[in-house]
């Protein structure tokens, strides 16, 4: 086990760069998801851990080692591949203990590794059948198997689940938030889900257009997000947003509705801003200063109703857990927290 | 009556014409081959005859020199197939996992390459072969096959090659394999079926070939089996040509089985690349 | 100094290959350039410039322009012929049917021969006196008289027309189907549901999703037709009277039979830069195909 330590490193197409120089630190034993939409580079970032890419400026090292000139062999990293990379001529057991064969280990210490990896992920019943035999999550579990068998100093996961259906998806994120703390090996973990981010790292990386946006763990992006593109990303439904310009007592909106906020503080009067509040931190309320919605669709979940409304022309979404029997056309008073709302300058997008 | 069974009449009713004009010459071809000589040229003209004659295949091996034919067609398809596969695995290799400078202009030339005939070059060709002294050497044809072939194999190979996953070949590297291991024991034993079929129609396209045969082979003991039964009807007095159609039979049929067999796989591979 | 070991390593794979083509196929168009100005003797001993004479003489020479004449009509002619046939034969053969996999082996089975063999076949079954087709339509009734339908040029060339169509029905109906057989489903249940009849499906949905495998089917075969020796140098070598002669038939008449070397290279060249022309089509149409089917790229 070890860590990774990413120092400027840049990655250029011909002309076009994908990565702009990412510096991150992954410490050892830690679980580190990379997330973002398509085209963001999060990929191409794993590729060059592993030693698939390789790497237009900077350093990376795993340990104290730079790996820069390492071929991908030596880098004693484990990878599961989107597509599982199961090799189809190959049984199940084969699979699992080609690296092992690969380094000449001896025939008992390779059958118990196999034997013990098979146990750890249900494959046992399995060994002798071949990938095109098995179903989804079986190959999943199999992709997973070689990677485990290694012993690696880092294991790599490039969005493992996007194959998956949803049910079969949310328990093999579990399993390998389990095996994880069972194993402790630092991992990478490449995904465009926000979802699977939160619920299975220790920490996040959000990635946008070849840059890093926020790094941290679940709650803090989720509280504190930096910037309006992580406010966007993380969570679901996402953030609403309104935009206006600081005024005496309160955000002026465009049609100038006066939005009263308590104290404005933390901008300059006059400043063009984004108010930012999470759906599931409206709630409802009789003062009639508040912000009036009128009801536009409304979607019960069953946990909780989801209302999608119109706030001076701009729409909004609230999630209320208590039941509620909403119409079409109603109008309805919205409050918040003044302390979970955020603030964001309109120009950079940075958190005020 | 289901939908399907009205469809596959009205379809087999549409195609039965041309299906008739498709197999109209293997009827000659088997029915020439077996008849008695003196039954050729009677009148009128008639399908039928009186015995069936086998012994005319007999005849014919060695009134033709069939056997000869047949092993200078072997010799030149085998040769020729072998040297084409081996300069085009890597280079379908190299087109399918590679980025690399020139690959547009390489595949530009592939594709002139492939549309050039070797008709509009045989005297250019004639001449180099003067030059090389390879004029009635079945080495010639070995080269000149391999070369007009390659374009078409390395094409097969790379829309097969495409096929595989590379990410079997990067996971092979995670592993802790080098490139020529996961080229051997990952990579090569997947394309194995991709290598046979691509051989197969090289071997095929060689086998039919006409032209630089009858050009390059000026003596008949290196005529390969297409000019040898060409030299059989082409300005004789006489053709025999029972003998012929049996030499038609047997220079024919085995290709024609083997391809009818592999025809699934050529349409395949003109869809996974050729004409995309 | 790895990297630069690495970068070469692709070149190094396709480098062999290349050699050989530049060898077997790039030489012998320069030296048909060569040749094609030059005074030749029978022997092929180059005697000198003679500043375009041969090309001269290639345009004077009335065969030239009959059999380019006719070398289109043979084109045109069988291409057309074999998209007509193939369209429908390969619609059929992407639907499902019972027998289809073995209509497909028939259709396809006169790939599998050479075209000599098949010329050697028609040859014999078009014989005047006691050729089977002769024999089959006098059985029919059809007539009652033999045709000797090689013993003038008019029935010839058609006869061999008919063949170069037969021949490239397999190759042509390939190219259909690995388009049909990419032909997005949902797009005719769309239709279906938006009440299209089956023209309406072939008209707005088949033919213009087609468009570029036909395209692609009509330039190859052009340029197969046009090449084509076999067919017609088996069955009746041009002539009679030189009345079947396309240009590759001439042409090679001039090179091996006359030994006219000069203006057989002379035509070489000519047929060549034809052909580069149709091979430019063929390329921009395929890198045109390539870029509507090139999607977005996602991220790797």
């Amino acid at each position: 086990m070890s860590s990774v330590t990413i120092r400027g490193v840049r990655k250029k197409y011909g002309a076009m760069d994908v990565l702009h120089g990412i510096d991150l630190e992954i410490r050892d034993r830690e679980f580190v998801v990379l997330v973002g939409p398509s085209g963001c580079g999060k990929s191409t970032l794993l590729r060059m851990i592993a030693g698939l890419e390789s790497i237009s400026a900077g350093d990376i090292l795993i340990g104290d080692r730079v790996v820069n000139d390492v071929p991908a062999k030596a880098r004693d990293i484990a990878m599961v591949f989107q597509n599982y990379a199961l090799y189809p001529h190959m049984s199940v057991y084969e699979n699992m203990s080609f690296s092992l064969r690969l380094k000449r280990m001896t025939k008992d210490v390779i059958d118990r590794k196999v034997r013990e990896a098979a146990e750890i992920l249900n494959l046992s019943k399995f060994l002798d059948r071949s990938p095109r035999q098995l179903s989804g999550g079986q190959r999943q579990r199999v992709a997973m198997g070689r990677a485990l068998v290694r012993d690696a100093q880092v294991f790599l996961f490039d969005e493992p689940l996007s194959n998956l259906d949803a049910k079969l998806r949310v328990v093999m994120r579990t399993e390998i938030k389990a095996l994880h703390q069972r194993l402790q090996t630092t991992s990478v973990y490449v995904t465009h889900d926000q979802i699977e981010a939160m619920t299975m790292a220790d920490r996040i990386v959000v990635m946008n257009a070849g840059r890093i946006e926020q790094i941290g763990t679940p709650l803090e992006l989720y509280d504190t997000p930096a910037n309006l593109f992580v406010a966007d990303f993380i969570g679901s439904p996402s953030m609403n947003f309104l935009r206006g310009t600081l005024d005496n007592g309160g955000l002026r909106l465009a049609d100038g509705t006066l939005l009263p906020l308590e104290k404005v503080g933390r901008g300059t009067l006059g400043q063009k801003v984004v108010f930012g509040i999470r759906p599931e931190h409206l709630v409802l309320s009789e003062d009639s200063r508040n912000l009036a919605a009128e009801v536009e669709v409304v979607e019960p979940t069953g946990a909780n109703i989801q209302v999608y409304a119109k706030v001076a022309g701009s729409p909004l979404c609230a999630v209320f857990t208590e039941r509620h029997d909403f119409r079409p056309g109603q109008r309805i008073m919205l409050s918040w927290d003044y302390e979970r709302s955020h603030l964001f300058d309109d120009a950079t997008g940075q958190r005020l | 009556m289901t939908s399907k069974t009205t469809r596959s009449i009205l379809y087999w009713a549409i195609l039965s014409p041309l299906m008739v004009v498709i197999l109209f010459p293997f009827g000659v071809m088997f029915v020439t081959a077996v008849r008695p000589r003196a039954e050729l040229f009677t009148y009128p003209p008639t399908w039928g005859f009186s015995e069936f004659r086998w012994e005319n295949f007999s005849e014919m091996w060695v009134k033709t020199n069939f056997g000869g034919a047949l092993l200078n067609s072997l010799y030149v398809s085998i040769s020729a197939t072998v040297v084409a596969l081996v300069l085009s695995i890597p280079a379908a290799y190299a087109m399918s996992r590679y980025r690399f400078a020139g690959k547009g202009a390489y595949r530009t030339f592939l594709l002139m390459t492939q549309m050039m005939s070797p008709i509009v070059l045989v005297l250019g060709l004639f001449r180099l072969m003067m030059a090389l002294g390879l004029v009635n050497d079945l080495n010639s044809l070995v080269l000149t096959y391999a070369a007009f072939n390659m374009a078409f194999t390395i094409w097969m190979l790379q829309s097969y090659f495409n096929s595989i996953p590379r990410d079997l070949e990067e996971a092979a590297w995670m592993d802790g394999a080098s490139h020529l291991t996961s080229l051997v024991r990952i990579f090569l034993p997947l394309a194995v079926p991709a290598m046979v079929v691509t051989a197969i129609f090289t071997f095929i396209n060689s086998w039919n070939e006409f032209v630089l045969a009858l050009t390059m082979m000026r003596s008949s003991e290196d005529f390969t089996l297409p000019v040898q039964i060409y030299a059989q009807v082409a300005g004789r007095y006489q053709v025999e040509w029972h003998h012929v159609m049996a030499a038609t039979v047997l220079a024919t049929v085995p290709v024609a089985i083997v391809f009818s067999w592999l025809q699934r796989y050529l349409i395949r591979g003109m869809a996974l690349g050729a004409v995309k | 100094m790895a990297n630069r070991i690495q970068k070469s390593v692709p070149l190094m794979m396709i480098l062999p290959g290349l050699a050989l083509a530049v060898a077997i196929i790039g030489y012998p168009i320069f030296d048909l350039a060569w040749t094609s100005l030059q005074d030749v003797s029978r022997f092929g001993k180059l005697t000198g410039f003679n500043g375009g004479e041969n090309y001269a003489e290639v345009f004077g020479d009335p065969l030239f322009w009959e059999s380019l004449w006719r070398t289109g009509i043979w084109t045109l002619a069988v291409v057309l012929g074999t998209l007509a046939i193939s369209m429908p034969v390969a619609m059929i053969l992407n639907d499902d049917f019972y027998g289809r996999g073995l209509a497909r082996v028939i259709i396809m089975l006169p790939w599998a021969i050479s075209l000599t063999m098949t010329a050697v076949v028609w040859r014999w079954a078009l014989n005047g006196r006691a050729g089977l087709l002769n024999a089959t339509l006098m059985n029919a009734g059809i007539i009652d008289q033999p045709i000797e339908w090689l013993a003038t040029a008019s029935t010839a060339f058609v006869v061999e027309i008919l063949v170069g169509i037969l021949v490239s029905i397999p190759f042509t109906t390939t190219i259909l189907l690995g388009g049909l057989s990419s032909m997005p489903q949902d797009a005719y249940e769309a239709a279906v549901v938006d009440g299209a009849s089956g023209w309406h499906q072939f008209r707005y949905i088949t033919l213009p999703l087609m468009k570029p495998f036909i395209n692609i089917a009509i330039v190859l075969n052009v340029i197969y037709v046009f090449n084509s020796l076999p067919i017609i140098w088996v069955m009746t070598e041009g002539g009679p009277a030189n009345g079947t002669d396309i240009l590759v038939t001439y042409l090679y008449k001039l090179a091996f039979r006359f030994g006219q070397l000069g203006k057989a290279s002379a035509i070489s060249l000519i047929m060549f830069f034809v052909l580069l022309a149709f091979t430019m089509l063929y390329v921009a149409l395929v890198s045109r195909n390539d870029r509507d089917d090139a999607a977005p790229e996602e991220e790797v």
